[in-house]
């Protein structure tokens, strides 16, 4: 390898990894603030922290006992620490074109928004001592913060490829958080909900919006187009359709949330222009709300 | 309300308007493309309002109507285009001599009019006018040119201050040999001559003719100053038709222009001609420089008034230098002389030097018996027609002579002496037949001496006052032409109190009225040519091929106006040379065979409507952007009312191009250092303004190292005053003062460094009360006129007098300094017409003479012009110099 191509590839790797930071530290940040509110386990096992002193009982360990509390005071004491199982958390941001796009230049475009989501919420698990991975990503889930910054690059790096979900499978018991604005047939999600959910994962679905996809804010004549090679449709009035668009959005959530119960999984909504924080807390609550 | 198109064929393209409608109704505007990840969830809804998208009707209409627009505006529509037939090149005949003068703008326009209807039709035109050129050649041959080289042509016509003379127009025509059929348009002057028809005939020859002449009220008047007996200024009114009442007003001005005395007269039906006097007191007539018409400004309106009408000069003859030694007071010309200074010019020396001059009365005080000689040149001059005044006195009674009204009987009368029993008596009131009626005689003159006339059967006649016993105190009788004054006592009191009483000096003024002026006695040398009368009666210093004229003598015959004499002053004496004289006839034309006629007063001006139609085009074009856009759903409301606001502004509001304007000036002012003046809304004055300080700013750019750029009017109350150096406000009569607002910026323009020269631009004579009036409000710090070592006289010449167009009016300036704005003073006030010195068009020559004249004081102003600018911009940076022979002293120490 010659010099100039290993400038050349350090360029390359340099602009690929400039966006990483800003969006892990943002990350960071979100998950920081809801990171206050919530707590381990709450419950004695395997685990790095203090969680209480027991009296000895015959059947401990004597290298369990805690010699440092036992000599303040008569009885024996055993130094307890608080269960901190590791669980498997596959994540996965639509990178679709739909995904990619904005009504407002000055709104994030979805994918951004459940990128940060995703990167918030491994942060927090990674925080807890859970397992997380990408969901398509091929090494197991990785354990320690130093799976974040790889997690971000898979999450920026992956292909616009248009609306299906992937076909992964995953162990039992494992837990899978797609975060997509879902504008699909209703019948593929649900038949990949179901083929998941059979397989004995837990879900749970976040659909990220645009504010103007669920109110239709345009008006007059107005030629729509796609984004995923949908024809374009001339609408002579296009603040005509507000109702009935409506009416669909509504329905079609309707059946995501069905989709989503009959599996026993968790649904719920964010649009781009609330604050990624109240989101989070809604994301880290499902993972964390068994 | 003729209408014409200079294209009319490209209105054949509003036949495409139907088609274009057809297009516009199939073929919608564009619909906006959004994109919409959410497509799908649409797909269905659209489908039950799938219609047939359409243009609105109003749209159409619109569009319709901008095309028709553009189609008319393109085939350029006129409105009341003076059509000029069709046919052959074009002769345009321009009369410019002096009587063109009046309704030159009308002429002008007329012209205008007519070159540019060449233009349009590419019709080539030849240029013919009928006063000899300036530049003394003979008329020019006209040539057939395009029109463009026409119209410049055309753009140096001006009335010239001289008769047309159609016969050498005719010559120039024969030699020119212009290939017939021509259309003839004639912009004629209305007047009357023997060539004329002649003329007309050569014209008609070469095609048909048009005529654009006066009417009648409108036709040039002729002004001629009269004689007059009674010392009045008097002036014949002439004019060519006397079909209509006219009332004339005649004003008399003085050298700087300000208005002396009016009068008005009217000229009743079928008069051709008035004779107007102007009575004013004396001190009055001797200023006056001028006559001229209110209302018309041409070289045959103005009659400029020289000394042998405005101003006698009386000549005291001091043969011994009297009254210079230690007694002035015992001598009779200093009382004479004293007498006289308000109401004459007084020379005084040995009688030959007095005899070389024009003189009207000359005072012979007592002396001894006249030599032969003296005798003979003063029998001769009185003979022509002077007065001659003597005085009598000890020596007279000795030694009685020939020059006297009366013969005296040897020795005197003592009055109240130690050995008489009278006492010194008073007067008797003035005879009513003789030339003292009327003044009124004080009761306190006593006489105490006369000399005594032998009594003859005529001496009653010849007596003009008396003591109270009957005797004669003044004696007159005709001589020749002129006439022979004593008075049968001294002025001085040596004899009696007269001269000291206010009846001599009215005594005088009545003998000066007396008297007639006598030219002098030899030929004398020709007169170059000092100040001359343009086509507009306005005096310039003298160009072109102005020669000296002959010395005015009565044999010769006067010369004729021309080019090479134009009207005007002549000689170191600034003899005037005027128009009306040497225009025996005055009459208008009549018509004339062959010539169509038509008045050009009245025309009016064709209208040009091809950027009407254009910009009424453009409106709804952007009408049709707006419509464009909300019908696409991209007009947010409060964009739409803001858009609407704008462009109704702009409808309503006009003249953008004035608010562009005041925003460039400003602009322009701050990228470069300019003078400004302030704009007193009389386009003259602002005129003058302009060009003078366009001149003094090339002055300085060619005499310094400073460059300033074209001077810029500025209004105080409107315009940002800070971005100049240097404000000229030049004060007009009726100048309003400034407002609360423009009060405080120029207030403020003085507190911050800025400089303002307030020019009364009389010679200071009413101006502290026009000033006043103006600058009440201002804060104008405490004034002390300018001395020889204030910094003005020093920054950059060495100055002792700050001369404009007229000199002699103190400067003021701030008295001391105010250490805060660097000791520069914010005001220079003055009254000497600068702005007027500084002028000069566009070639550099002065547009204004100078008052009293010459090269030396226009130098002055324009070094006084440097010299202000330099101190506007550097300050009392110079103010060191002025110390240097102390700070030199102290080095020595």
């Amino acid at each position: 390898m010659t010099t100039v191509d290993a400038i050349r590839l350090q360029t390359q790797a340099a602009a690929l990894a400039a966006p990483l930071p800003p969006l892990l530290a943002e990350a960071e940040r979100v998950a920081a603030t809801v990171l206050q509110g919530v707590h381990g386990r709450r419950r004695t096992g395997a685990g790095d922290s203090f969680w209480q002193f027991r009296r000895y009982q015959p059947g401990d360990p004597a290298s369990a006992i805690d010699w440092r509390q036992s000599a303040k005071c008569d009885p024996l004491f055993v130094r307890e620490s608080e269960w901190a199982a590791a669980q498997s958390v596959w994540l996965w941001a639509d990178p679709s074109p739909s995904m990619r796009w904005s009504a407002d230049p000055a709104r994030p475009s979805k994918f951004h928004r459940a990128c940060l989501l995703a990167l918030a919420a491994a942060s927090l698990l990674l925080r807890g001592g859970e397992r997380v991975a990408r969901l398509g990503e091929a090494p197991a889930p990785g354990l320690g913060r130093g799976v974040l910054p790889r997690l971000a690059a898979g999450f920026l790096g992956a292909a616009p490829t248009p609306d299906v979900l992937p076909d992964s499978v995953l162990p039992r018991h494992g837990s899978l958080l797609l975060l997509s604005d879902f504008l699909l047939d209703l019948a593929v999600v649900d038949l990949a909900v179901r083929r998941w959910a059979g397989a004995g994962v837990r879900g749970h679905l976040v659909q990220i919006l645009d504010p103007a996809e669920e109110s239709l804010p345009y008006q007059g004549r107005v030629r729509f187009a796609g984004l995923e090679g949908e024809d374009d449709l001339l609408v002579p009035e296009a603040s005509s359709l507000r109702d009935a668009y409506g009416r669909r959005m509504a329905d079609h959530q309707a059946g995501l949330a069905a989709i989503a119960g009959a599996a026993g999984w968790s649904f719920c909504r964010h649009h781009t222009h609330l604050p990624p924080t109240a989101a989070l807390t809604a994301v880290y609550s499902m993972l964390a709300g068994q | 309300m003729p209408l014409s198109f200079v294209s009319p064929l490209i209105l054949a393209a509003l036949a495409g308007l139907p088609a274009l409608w057809w297009l516009l109704r199939v073929v919608p505007p564009a619909p906006r493309r959004i994109v919409f990840p959410p497509i799908r969830l649409l797909g269905g809804l659209a489908s039950n309002q799938r219609q047939t998208a359409k243009t609105p009707l109003w749209l159409v209409l619109m569009r319709l109507v901008l095309a028709a627009l553009v189609i008319v505006g393109a085939a350029h529509p006129l409105l009341r285009a003076r059509p000029v037939v069709a046919g052959g090149p074009l002769l345009v005949v321009v009369d410019d001599g002096w009587a063109s003068a009046r309704q030159w703008p009308e002429r002008r326009a007329l012209l205008d009019d007519w070159l540019r209807e060449a233009e349009r039709q590419s019709r080539p035109v030849a240029l013919l006018t009928t006063a000899p050129p300036a530049d003394g050649g003979p008329v020019p041959s006209p040539r057939l040119r395009s029109p463009g080289e026409a119209k410049a042509a055309a753009e140096a016509v001006v009335p010239h201050p001289w008769p047309t003379d159609h016969r050498a127009a005719v010559k120039a025509l024969d030699a020119a040999a212009l290939p017939p059929p021509l259309r003839v348009l004639w912009l004629a002057d209305g007047l009357d001559d023997p060539a004329l028809r002649d003329f007309a005939a050569r014209l008609r020859r070469l095609g048909p003719v048009e005529m654009a002449a006066p009417p009648e009220a409108a036709a040039a008047r002729l002004l001629t100053l009269a004689a007059d007996d009674t010392g009045e200024l008097r002036a014949s009114i002439r004019r060519p038709a006397a079909a209509l009442p006219e009332t004339v007003t005649l004003r008399a001005a003085d050298t700087a222009g300000r208005t002396v005395a009016e009068a008005s007269t009217t000229l009743a039906a079928g008069r051709r001609s008035a004779e107007l006097a102007l009575p004013m007191p004396a001190e009055l007539k001797a200023r006056v420089a001028r006559l001229g018409l209110a209302g018309e400004a041409s070289a045959g309106a103005v009659a400029l008034v020289d000394d042998r009408w405005r101003r006698r000069v009386v000549g005291l003859v001091d043969e011994i230098g009297a009254g210079t030694g230690a007694s002035p007071l015992l001598d009779d010309l200093y009382y004479a002389e004293r007498a006289l200074a308000p109401l004459a010019e007084v020379r005084r020396g040995h009688l030959d030097e007095l005899l070389r001059r024009d003189l009207s009365l000359i005072i012979l005080p007592d002396q001894g018996g006249l030599a032969e000689q003296q005798h003979r040149q003063l029998e001769e001059w009185v003979r022509r027609g002077g007065v001659l005044l003597r005085l009598a006195g000890p020596k007279l009674a000795r030694n009685p002579d020939e020059l006297l009204p009366v013969r005296l009987l040897s020795g005197g009368r003592l009055l109240g002496g130690a050995l008489s029993w009278t006492r010194p008596m008073a007067m008797n009131a003035m005879p009513d037949d003789k030339p003292f009626a009327g003044l009124a005689v004080p009761g306190d003159i006593r006489v105490s001496a006369q000399v005594l006339a032998e009594p003859v059967i005529d001496l009653n006649d010849r007596t003009w006052a008396r003591l109270e016993d009957g005797t004669p105190l003044v004696t007159g009788a005709p001589r020749g032409k002129g006439t022979l004054v004593l008075v049968h006592t001294s002025i001085g009191p040596a004899w009696s109190n007269l001269g000291l009483s206010g009846l001599f000096p009215a005594m005088l003024e009545r003998l000066i009225r007396l008297s007639r002026g006598v030219p002098p006695g030899e030929v004398g040398k020709p007169l170059a040519p000092a100040e001359l009368l343009d086509g507009f009666g306005r005096l310039v210093p003298p160009s072109g091929i102005a020669e000296a004229l002959p010395p005015p003598s009565p044999r010769a015959t006067p010369p004729v106006p021309g080019p090479r004499h134009p009207p005007g002053l002549y000689g170191d004496d600034r003899m005037a040379f005027n128009l009306g004289p040497a225009i025996a006839d005055l009459t208008a034309a009549g018509p004339l065979e062959g010539v169509s006629r038509v008045d050009l007063t009245g025309l009016e001006r064709a209208v040009d409507l091809q950027p009407g139609f254009f910009a009424a085009a453009l409106l709804l074009l952007m009408a049709d952007m707006i419509a464009v856009l909300a019908l696409a759903g991209l007009l947010r409301r409060r964009a739409a009312v803001v858009t609407l606001l704008v462009l109704l502004s702009l409808l309503a509001d006009h003249p953008l191009a004035a608010a562009a304007a005041a925003t460039d000036s400003t602009q322009a002012a701050v990228l470069k250092t300019r003078l400004a003046y302030v704009v007193t809304g009389d386009g003259e004055i602002d005129q003058t303004s302009r060009a003078g300080l366009a001149g003094l700013s090339r002055l300085i750019e060619r005499r310094t190292t400073a460059v300033l750029g074209e001077p810029v009017g500025v209004d105080p109350s409107r315009d940002p005053l800070m971005v100049f150096p240097l404000l000229y406000w030049p004060v007009v009569q009726r100048a309003e003062p400034p407002d609360a607002a423009a009060r405080e910026r120029i207030n403020d323009f003085m507190r911050h460094g800025g400089m303002i020269l307030f020019d009364t631009r009389d010679g200071g004579e009413d101006g502290p009360e026009k000033l006043r009036r103006l600058t009440g409000e201002l804060d104008i710090p405490p004034l002390a006129e300018v001395t020889d070592d204030h910094v003005l006289s020093h920054s950059f010449y060495l100055l002792r007098s700050l001369p404009g167009r007229t000199t002699g009016a103190p400067v003021y300036v701030q008295d001391g300094g105010d250490p805060s704005n660097d000791n520069v003073s914010p005001v220079v006030i003055g009254a000497n017409d600068w702005a007027a010195a500084w002028a000069v068009d566009e070639r550099g020559r002065p547009l204004y003479a100078v008052v009293p004249g010459g090269d030396a004081q226009r130098e002055q102003a324009n070094r006084f012009g440097v010299n202000l600018v330099m101190y506007a911009l550097t300050g009392s940076y110079k103010a060191d110099q002025v110390h240097l022979p102390a700070i030199l002293e102290r080095l020595k120490k």
